[in-house]
């Protein structure tokens, strides 16, 4: 310290450019660097700030781009649908009961390979008119051909906006794509955020270049019509299933090339913490994956041999990864926000998927499920208390009881 | 503005065909024939986007084929409007902002049924007419039912009809008991629509004018087109255009057009037909007594006092016709 006060030669360092925004307004920029063509608006929360951002962005003449404050999401959904089919780089988003609204064209969005961005402001569905935050709106297309991945903080959430337009123009792509965002946890949480370059960005994602665009001076492209099912049903139905396959090897490509671009590091598919040696892991996503971390990081220092591992991508879901993440593990949990009821076990839908995957492999860990649904905010005790469980389970065999709803009063786990 | 490329006489329509073969719609189709006359007018640098509906159904199906020799693309039943929207949207951004060749004769057109339309497309039809887009033109082709589904009842289905969802029965003695809702008079309720029209195939070139003037308005435009149906309406095929002819000159079908703040009537029957004649041809209607048939005539007559009289202030009225 003394020596530097002393010193004649100044030393100076250009901190990166940090700007402190909620999850909306990071996704917001990440579309003005992306030069989105055609944007559609509906309000409803958590996820409108985005389309307020963007709208007052547009109005003082940030960037260009056609915004069109549509009538229902099931027109939101459509007009970006249809802009997307004659070229242009589109983006849309909603929440819970709007998700639902919309769901013929989302459903139609991936079937005509359109590389469609949208941000899903994760939100439970109604009744009762719930602010709380779920997956079920998101995980209503879990089958339907989009790309889903879900961010933990404003800063990702960018960084995942631009890299799904990346992956989505893809050739061996052309599929939509959900940047899932927790309601109110990301959307409405101002953290420091680090924008890419615009003429890296640019470089990163250059125009989108459709392969059969539905534009006259391209020719009498027919798209979508009406057709037998005995003819093309199930052909059309690999089709988005091959794409959805080729989409694991862009999306690995694409975050190595944008770390280059944003000078972060991120893991592909899933994030692992204290891994290697873990005997006890719990599996989650989004914004609490952060406490999760905490907690573990807590007891580790306690002698817990605890893990936690995050998905980036819930479609495609990472089998492999998971797979190889967890194969030496004795028990391990889900984090789940989102409800299935009548399912297996009447689980979530995260930790049915990762039961199925981890079916295949050699080792089978005890698995329980910890569902905080009805849109509650869950604690970092929540959490102790779910690595407690499982350390049970590891050392005692599985309990009976597998599927805990930690939230849930009158109910003791 | 320049005048719209309208057209006098029959043979000055483009010999070319745009909605070509390669279609399995019904014999006798009017809503075929108002796509072929529609794709005629708009020319070949246009873009359609088909909402669910027959014209979705009977146009493809088979071989894979299509009859569209312009870009088509089908839209969800209910998203006519939010498809043209977009559609339109892409192409006046990416001009603006340099990605695709600067051109101001690009035509968006959507040409939807009416169930799509008046009934599921209603909210996404109002938000389209409430934009700006030049050459954005919605036709409502309207066969009065669900027809590809099997003829269920729309709110264009007339009052007195038989549908599978209306049927006549023996204690229901009349059939659709809901009165046709009047599309285009409540797209001219837009103040920012350019040309709104009701048209159908006859005169012959009654809908090729309309569709012309419409996608030269400067704006966003409505056509709400009558296309009678032998297979909903129950008529031998050949009397499509008949029907048509009969629709206007009974005075049940008004055909006017609605222009820069101007209402006219662009065909006055005179004298008007009377309604029996056209119902009779339509087993749909085969059930209605005289007096049904009266209250129809009653209603008619009615209506026309007003439609003279909006089109001798070239303004709109509500019309009101007080119920039996």
């Amino acid at each position: 310290m003394s020596s530097a006060r002393t010193t004649s030669r100044t030393v100076t360092k250009t901190l990166p450019k940090q700007r402190l925004w909620t999850g909306t307004r990071a996704i917001a920029e990440a579309v003005k660097l992306a030069d989105v063509d055609v944007i559609a608006a509906y309000p409803i929360r958590p996820y409108t700030g985005v389309m307020n951002s963007l709208a007052k962005m547009l109005a003082d003449g940030e960037f260009m781009a056609e915004i069109i404050v549509a009538d229902s999401e099931h027109s939101q959904f459509e007009i970006a649908k249809h802009a997307s089919a004659v070229g242009a780089r589109t983006f849309v988003g909603s929440s819970g009961v709007g998700l639902a609204y919309a769901a013929e064209p989302i459903i139609v969005t991936a079937l005509g390979q359109l590389p469609v961005v949208a941000i899903a402001g994760c939100r439970a569905l109604d009744d009762p008119g719930n602010f709380g935050m779920e997956w079920n709106d998101v995980f209503m297309f879990r089958d339907h051909g989009w790309l889903m991945s879900w961010a933990k903080d404003p800063q990702e959430a960018l960084d995942m906006t631009l890299v799904a337009y990346r992956v989505s123009e893809d050739h061996s792509v052309l599929l939509p794509h959900f940047v899932a965002v927790d309601g109110a946890a990301i959307t409405h949480v101002s953290t420091l955020v680090e924008p890419p370059e615009g003429d890296k960005v640019d470089k990163f994602l250059p125009p989108y270049k459709p392969m059969f665009p539905l534009d006259p001076s391209f020719g009498p492209v027919t798209k979508a019509q009406h057709i037998a099912p005995s003819l093309i049903g199930p052909e059309l139905r690999k089709v988005v299933d091959n794409s959805i396959s080729k989409s694991r090897d862009v999306i690995r490509h694409a975050w190595t090339t944008y770390s280059k671009v944003s000078g972060r590091n991120y893991p592909d598919f899933i994030e692992c913490v204290d891994m290697d040696d873990a005997e006890i892991a719990l599996v989650t996503m989004g914004a609490y994956s952060k406490d999760v971390i905490h907690v573990a990081r807590k007891l580790r220092k306690q002698g817990v041999k605890s893990g936690v591992v995050r998905l980036r991508y819930f479609r495609p879901f990472p089998s492999e990864e998971l797979t190889n993440a967890l194969k030496n593990i004795k028990a391990v949990g889900v984090i789940d926000f989102s409800y299935g009821y009548g399912s297996p076990d009447s689980a979530s839908v995260l930790f049915n998927d990762l039961r199925s995957t981890l079916y295949a492999s050699g080792s089978r860990p005890a698995m329980m499920d910890f569902m905080f649904v009805g849109g509650r905010e869950p604690s970092v005790e929540h959490f102790e208390q779910a690595f407690k469980l499982l350390q049970k389970n590891a050392n005692k065999g599985l309990s009976e009881k597998q599927i805990i709803w930690p939230t849930l009063k009158g109910e003791t786990s | 503005m320049t005048e719209a490329r309208v057209i006098k006489n029959i043979k000055d329509v483009p010999a070319e065909d745009l909605y070509t073969s390669g279609h399995r719609t019904c014999a006798g189709c009017g809503a075929a024939l108002g796509y072929r006359m529609l794709l005629k007018a708009a020319g070949p640098k246009t873009v359609v986007l088909g909402p669910t509906g027959c014209m979705y159904v009977a146009n493809g199906h088979q071989f894979l084929s299509s009859p569209y020799a312009v870009p088509w693309y089908h839209t969800q039943l209910g998203a006519g409007g939010a498809a043209g929207v977009g559609t339109a949207a892409a192409f006046r951004v990416l001009m603006l902002k340099g990605k695709r060749k600067m051109e101001d004769d690009i035509n968006v057109v959507v040409y939807g049924g009416d169930g799509g339309t008046s009934d599921m497309g209603f909210s996404g039809l109002s938000m389209a007419m409430s934009y700006d887009y030049k050459r954005f033109l919605y036709v409502m082709y309207d066969n009065e039912s669900y027809a590809n589904t099997g003829i269920q009842a729309s709110s264009t289905t007339p009052w007195g009809a038989s549908t599978t969802f209306t049927p006549f029965g023996k204690i229901k003695r009349i059939g659709n008991s809901r009165m046709k809702k009047n599309v285009a008079l409540t797209i001219a309720a837009h103040p920012g629509v350019r040309y709104v029209a009701t048209a159908s195939l006859y005169p012959p070139l009654d809908f090729f004018n309309k569709a012309r003037k419409a996608l030269e308005a400067n704006g966003p435009a409505f056509i709400h087109l009558l296309v009678p149906c032998p297979k909903g309406w129950f008529f031998d095929p050949k009397y499509t255009v008949e029907l048509g002819k009969n629709a206007v000159e009974t005075g049940l079908w008004v055909l006017w057009e609605y222009e820069n703040g101007e209402f006219h009537l662009t065909h006055k029957p005179q004298p008007r037909k009377s309604v029996d004649g056209y119902l009779k041809m339509q087993k749909r209607f085969e059930h209605l007594t005289k007096d049904q048939v009266d209250e129809i005539q009653r209603r008619t007559d009615k209506e026309w006092e007003y439609w003279n009289e909006m089109d001798k202030q070239k303004k709109i009225i509500l019309p009101w016709v007080a119920p039996a």
